[in-house]
């Protein structure tokens, strides 16, 4: 199945194009609230990644959506139908589970076969579906070990191939690559982006890996606490969070709380706890009623420079170089202020020679590379 | 890279295992010894003295033990259409109660160890296994009380107005005398050997469930939901899940208490000797009558005993070449 | 096959013994060798002690007051007892090494000749023994055991037929009163569970004697019994006994001790020898060759042969064959037609004699009997 189909499948639809919706979700275990009002609405062929430390619920999110848990409030549609008190065996979509799960009392062939055969597929069609699904996933050479003879990441693919080979309406991943090492997990990485092309299904990931979201998703939902901070694309999210939270779970930042002096339509000046005057160019309205009175100012380490002279007079600190971690490509300098605060700045490994620590250094960065976000 | 380190490792622990064959035995020896010994001592030494006897024609206590090779009469004798029928009935009672207690047990293992509230497992499972505290002998005479015609079950029955049963002398074909135009045909089936009685057949299950529910529970315990999760992801019903998935992942466990249970119920004589009634003779039963009872007779009962012991190898090699296959993926 | 043939048959082959301890499984290991003998007693083997003796006797024989009247009078403990359910569980037991631990075992008359033939009892010194003078004349020289040179009889009855009059108002005459009413007492009956009672009274209906030993008579007696087993509820000695006190039961064939003891608590109930005669049976108190403490079963023996401890003791007095104990008893005891049969009952009816040999013909049949459906 192409892309390009599932484009016209899409068009020829009147109505949404979208293949899951979540509205207003809320589940609890036992007076715990696992997520907490939850609005997501996923398009056709979208890979969707929901990303978030452990614990935020995302996997909840997952589980609502396969049918294994079903919502204490809220709607969970899936092709604009309410698949609520639908169980998982009649809800189009199938599942990559984190442990792979695969039947370790059948070998690799039957694995895959397993759900076509449950829908009483002729024998010449489970043969050809099967056959090219694990020729997908190049395991075709191994249709007939058991699970407890191939590797984790052959594993990994049977389980792909499991699921695939039911050409379901949404697959959905849960943390994947999470029991693969690097290496394996970077491969992993390309393929399912292949996969993910040449199928053209919805794909619908759980991750806690930020790296892995940004790298594969067409855009991603932030969790924490059960509730989604934010939903945008890789770049939306990594270059305009909108909380705090997202600021630093993505990526690394330096973050600094303070007060907004100065609120005006194209800048806001603030002042941290700690003395620094901080201006920022915002695309966000602060002159409202509603201008947030405490701030975080979030400054990315790559988009800091270091100096030996005091270039400019805005954004600009004066701080000495406490530490330096050498990272491959970057390096990491911690910077003391004069204020006390500690800034990361990222250097190109290439850089010039770092100066000595008695050497009073200048950090300093344009104002529209730092964000204020409500605190 | 890193992985060039351990191979050079190992190339080296082999050799150092050659410069001392001799402790390549010593360890097994004495892991194995005294079991050995015991099983030695205790199985197999028995077990050719049983043979020997089953060679000598009607031994008694007293006789003299001179195998004879050149006739089998007390083999012969178990060939008897009666003694055949004998056999029969103590395979059948013992089947039947394992299909009983995996049909019982089953529900109630799976309940256990995957849906109850984890801190009431072990009491659980103490509450279910309370009745091998007590002899089997006063678990029998517990259900003639409860059976008999004047027990408490017919007092219950009677409270709630329902028809009075004798269980006691009842036997599992019975019914067939209530199926229109039964007269002709049923009668031969309800006389014969194969109408087992219904009595035996609920103290024994009675009995043996409890084995029955501990070793499943201990299968299930180790099965692993998400892959039910997975079956039901990929379609299967929750039927189907179960036929599929959890079936066929405990089925070691399955046939290793199955197993248990069918050896138990073959080798108990109490049960069919007292809630049986008198058409309940059992391989076991005939073979304590044989040693024990009124009836002596050493070299048949050896015979039998040989016979039972054929019987169980054969269900235990079955369970290895069809049990052993899925447990050892 | 009496054990004297099997003695003489045995010294003409070279044979190791078949000792009891688990170490003599080694003996197995010869198959090949000529034969051994199967399970021959052996005296000694267990530690005597003097102030403990072990009693094997049948259910109910010896009660807990009469026990601690026995250790209070003379200091000698009694070791928990073993029961036996009839005497050829109680032979098998003492022949398989079983009986090593007991002084005093109480067999039945057949019985205590058959364990004579075995050498398994002791020659009794009458010296040691006081009251013996007050036996029934028919008791001082029974067939089973001249002169009681081994045994002394303690306790006699007859085997007959206990039945609820409610549900049978016209009562059994005889044994064939079951055959003819097989329909109606369907499931409602019980036999014992014992091949010489129950083979013996199907003889005895076909006039026959109890200890025939004629294969042909055996056989009808056989057809008989397969005839009547589908309508049997049970084979048993002792269960038969709750049952019909309840209810569920409306006739058993059983001990006229048993039975005196049932109606003793369910008045209502009768107990009939049928006509055509029945068995005589005379239980006794013997002293195995292998007893561990020969003084201590004496005082056993001196103890029960006291009329005053005889006399209060229901399970003896009810049917004792000494006098000077039946003197003590009631007259309602005394005139109890089911402790004391008119004479010519007891004329009609012999006592279980052994057959020999032939005791394999009965087992053969009765196995049949008990095997089939």
């Amino acid at each position: 199945m192409s892309q390009t189909a599932v484009k016209n499948q899409q068009s020829t639809k009147t109505g949404s194009d979208l293949d899951v919706e979540l509205r207003k979700v809320f589940k609890v275990f036992n007076g715990e609230t696992a997520v907490r009002g939850v609005d997501l609405s996923i398009r056709r062929g979208e890979f969707f990644s929901i990303l978030g430390p452990s614990g935020c619920g995302k996997t909840t999110l997952l589980r609502l959506i396969a049918g294994f848990e079903e919502p204490t409030a809220g709607e969970v549609m899936i092709r604009g139908q309410s698949v609520v008190n639908v169980p998982p065996f009649r809800r189009p979509v199938n599942t990559v589970f984190q442990s792979y799960a695969l039947f370790s009392h059948m070998n690799v062939w039957d694995n895959v076969a397993f759900g076509l055969r449950l829908k009483k597929r002729g024998k010449a069609e489970v043969q050809d579906r099967v056959k090219e699904s694990l020729k997908l996933v190049k395991m075709d050479t191994f249709a007939k070990r058991f699970p407890a003879q191939l590797s984790g990441g052959q594993q990994q693919r049977v389980a792909l191939a499991r699921a695939l080979v039911n050409r379901p309406t949404v697959l959905l991943l849960d943390e994947p690559l999470g029991a693969l090492d690097l290496k394996l997990r970077k491969e992993m990485q390309v393929e399912l982006t292949n996969l993910h092309l040449e199928l053209g299904v919805t794909f619908i990931m759980v991750t806690h890996d930020q790296e892995e979201a940004l790298s594969l998703s067409d855009r991603i939902a932030v969790m924490n606490n059960g509730m989604v901070e934010q939903i945008g694309t890789p770049e939306q999210v990594y270059e305009r969070p909108i909380t705090p939270f997202v600021a630093e779970f993505i990526g690394d930042t330096n973050l600094f709380q303070g007060q907004v002096e100065t609120a005006e339509p194209t800048f806001v000046e603030i002042t941290t706890a700690k003395g620094l005057h901080i201006t920022t160019v915002t695309t966000q309205d602060w002159t409202g009623s509603a201008t947030p009175d405490q701030v975080m100012v979030s400054i990315r380490p790559e988009k800091i420079h270091m100096s030996l002279t005091a270039d400019r007079q805005e954004n600009c600190f004066v701080g000495r170089l406490k530490h330096v971690m050498y990272m491959g490509t970057h390096t990491h300098c911690v910077v003391e202020l004069l204020s006390g605060d500690r800034i990361i700045v990222m250097q190109p490994s290439d850089a010039a020679l770092l100066p000595d620590p008695s050497t009073p250094v200048y950090v300093y960065w344009d104002s529209v590379d730092c964000l204020a976000l409500a605190a | 890279m890193s992985t060039q380190v351990p191979a050079s490792d190992s190339a080296a622990v082999p050799g150092a295992g050659r410069n001392r064959p001799a402790s390549r035995w010593v360890e097994p020896l004495l892991l194995l010894g005294p079991a050995g010994l015991w099983l030695v001592l205790l199985l197999v030494l028995p077990t050719l003295i049983i043979l020997e006897l089953s060679l000598v024609p009607g031994i008694k206590p007293g006789g003299i033990v001179n195998p004879v090779l050149t006739q089998f009469p007390n083999y012969a004798q178990i060939f008897d259409p009666i003694f055949v029928s004998v056999i029969g009935r103590s395979l059948l009672f013992a089947i039947g109660v394992t299909l009983i207690c995996i049909v019982f047990g089953f529900p109630v293992a799976y309940w256990i160890a995957v849906m109850s509230p984890k801190q009431w497992r072990n009491l659980l499972l103490l509450g279910f296994i309370l009745p091998l505290w007590t002899s089997s002998l006063l678990r029998s005479y517990a259900w003639i009380t409860i059976l008999r015609p004047t027990g408490v079950l017919n007092t219950v029955l009677k409270a709630l107005r329902l028809p009075e049963l004798d269980l006691l002398n009842t036997g599992i074909l019975d019914f067939l005398k209530f199926l229109p135009n039964s007269a002709g045909w049923a009668t031969p089936i309800i006389d014969s050997w194969v109408n087992l009685s219904l009595a035996v057949f609920i103290g024994m299950s009675y009995s043996l469930l409890p084995y029955m529910v501990l070793i499943l529970y201990a299968s299930l315990e180790k099965l692993d939901l998400r892959l039910l999760e997975a079956a039901s992801d990929l379609g299967a019903s929750p039927k189907q899940t179960f036929w599929k998935v959890t079936v066929p992942q405990t089925l070691p466990g399955i046939a290793a208490a199955s197993l248990l249970v069918f050896i138990t119920g073959l080798g108990d004589f109490v049960d069919p000797e007292l809630l049986g009634g008198v058409s309940s003779m059992t391989a076991a039963r005939l073979i304590y009558n044989q040693f024990l009872g009124a009836t002596q007779n050493w070299g048949f009962g050896s015979a039998l005993s040989m016979v039972l012991i054929m019987a169980v190898s054969v269900a235990i090699a079955l369970l290895i070449k069809y049990g052993g296959d899925s447990a050892e993926v | 096959m009496p054990p004297t043939s099997l003695s003489s048959r045995s010294s003409r082959h070279s044979r190791r013994k078949f000792l009891q301890s688990s170490a003599a499984a080694a003996s197995g290991l010869a198959l090949s060798s000529c034969g051994w003998t199967l399970a021959s007693v052996r005296s000694g083997t267990s530690q005597s002690r003097s102030d403990q003796v072990g009693i094997y006797t049948w259910a109910n024989y010896a009660d807990e007051t009469l026990i601690e009247g026995f250790t209070t009078q003379t200091g000698i403990r009694v070791l928990p007892q073993d029961k036996f359910p009839d005497n050829e569980t109680m032979l098998a037991r003492v022949l398989t090494g079983g009986g090593a631990a007991y002084s005093v075992i109480s067999p039945s008359d057949y019985m205590v000749k058959k364990m004579m033939q075995s050498k398994l009892l002791q020659k009794l010194d009458h010296s040691r023994l006081n009251g013996l003078d007050t036996l029934l004349e028919r008791y001082r020289s029974p067939d089973y055991d001249p002169d009681n040179r081994h045994s002394i009889p303690i306790s006699w009855g007859t085997t007959g037929l206990i039945y609820n009059p409610e549900k049978l108002p016209d009562g059994p005459k005889d044994w064939s009163y079951l055959w003819d009413n097989k329909e109606k007492l369907s499931k409602k009956m019980t036999l014992l569970s014992d091949v010489r009672e129950v083979m013996g009274a199907t003889l005895r209906m076909l006039g026959y004697s109890y200890n025939s030993k004629s294969p042909k008579e055996l056989e009808q007696a056989y057809n008989k019994l397969k005839e009547l087993k589908p309508y049997v509820a049970t084979f048993t000695t002792d269960t038969w006994q709750d049952q019909i006190v309840s209810g569920d039961l409306w006739l058993a064939m059983g001990y006229s001790i048993d039975a005196f003891s049932v109606i003793s608590s369910q008045p209502n109930l009768k107990y009939v020898i049928p006509k055509s005669g029945t068995s005589l049976w005379t239980d006794t108190m013997v002293i195995p060759t292998s007893s561990p403490n020969i003084s201590g079963a004496y005082a056993w023996l001196n103890y029960l042969l006291q009329p005053s401890i005889a006399a209060q003791y229901k399970r003896l007095n009810i049917a004792s064959p000494n006098q000077a104990v039946l003197d003590q008893l009631s007259s309602d005891y005394r005139e109890s037609p089911i402790l004391f049969p008119p004479e010519a009952l007891i004329k009609a009816s012999e006592g279980i004699a052994l057959v020999g040999d032939f005791s394999k013909v009965y087992d053969d049949f009765w196995t049949r009997l008990t095997s089939g459906s």
